[in-house]
């Protein structure tokens, strides 16, 4: 049996070439944790070059209280 | 050459930024529209060409910021002299009528790539549209197959009925069990 983390995901950017931003909090939220941590790639799948743009994304969402820093 | 890659000073040039920022809740509506005209024309006084406005409006906070809930956005991108932003980011920190703000550099397209970008935007969707006739073809097939099963699997009851009954008067006819 092969377990799912194993498997290999389609970047969700690269397949709909686009980049993360900080504007929209709704894609952002796909990324996040409950507790609204930061989720590895190797969870989501996300390339480790848009995972950099989506880290600096989520920081700038979250200074300007687009996201939460925590749940609530 | 060697003073110009020594020195600290960067070379002058035009960059594109961006810049978002909040206006506190205590204004109305009209009063936040002035303050976002007023940093507009901050911006236009130090020879930037604004390229894009947007007034975003009234908005929950994912977290109170000051012990309340909803501010107004503004959000601007304009091309600036590199050595100047520096004097919009002192004027915007001092400023009593805006809660937060944030600038940042961003990356401008060239045509070649906005073609490029088009392009494989038209590729995708190319794939996505065949992916979904294969499923649907996928379907119809199943769909005929079991179809097919069901259909059988009735004729073969109403033959089989026909026989018994058949057969049933064979066996209760007296004639053949003499």
């Amino acid at each position: 049996m092969k377990s799912k983390l194993n498997k290999k995901k389609e970047c969700q950017f690269c397949s709909e070439n686009t980049n993360p931003d900080y504007k929209d909090p709704k894609t952002l939220y796909n990324f996040v944790n409950y507790y609204m941590k930061i989720i590895g790639k190797k969870r989501t799948g996300v390339c480790s070059w848009h995972q950099r743009k989506l880290t600096t994304a989520i920081k700038r969402a979250r200074k300007m209280a687009l996201i939460g820093f925590t749940h609530k | 050459m060697l003073q110009f890659f020594m020195s600290k000073t960067k070379p002058s040039g035009l960059i594109h930024y961006e810049i978002l920022f909040i206006i506190p809740n205590k204004f109305t509506d009209d009063e936040a529209k002035d303050i976002f005209k007023k940093v507009g024309q901050l911006i236009t006084s130090l020879e930037g060409k604004i390229t894009l406005e947007n007034y975003w409006g009234k908005k929950k906070f994912a977290y109170p910021i000051k012990h309340e809930n909803y501010g107004y956005y503004g959000l601007f991108e304009f091309d600036l002299e590199r050595t100047l932003i520096s004097e919009i980011n002192t004027k915007l920190r001092l400023d009593n009528n805006i809660l937060r703000f944030l600038i940042i550099k961003k990356d401008v397209k060239n045509e070649e790539q906005i073609k490029k970008d088009q392009k494989i935007r038209a590729k995708i969707e190319d794939k996505k549209a065949k992916v979904q006739e294969e499923k649907e073809e996928k379907e119809k097939k199943i769909k005929k197959a079991t179809k097919k099963i069901t259909s059988k699997k009735d004729e073969d009851k109403k033959i089989d009925l026909k026989n018994l009954e058949e057969k049933l008067d064979d066996v209760l006819n007296i004639d053949n069990l003499l």
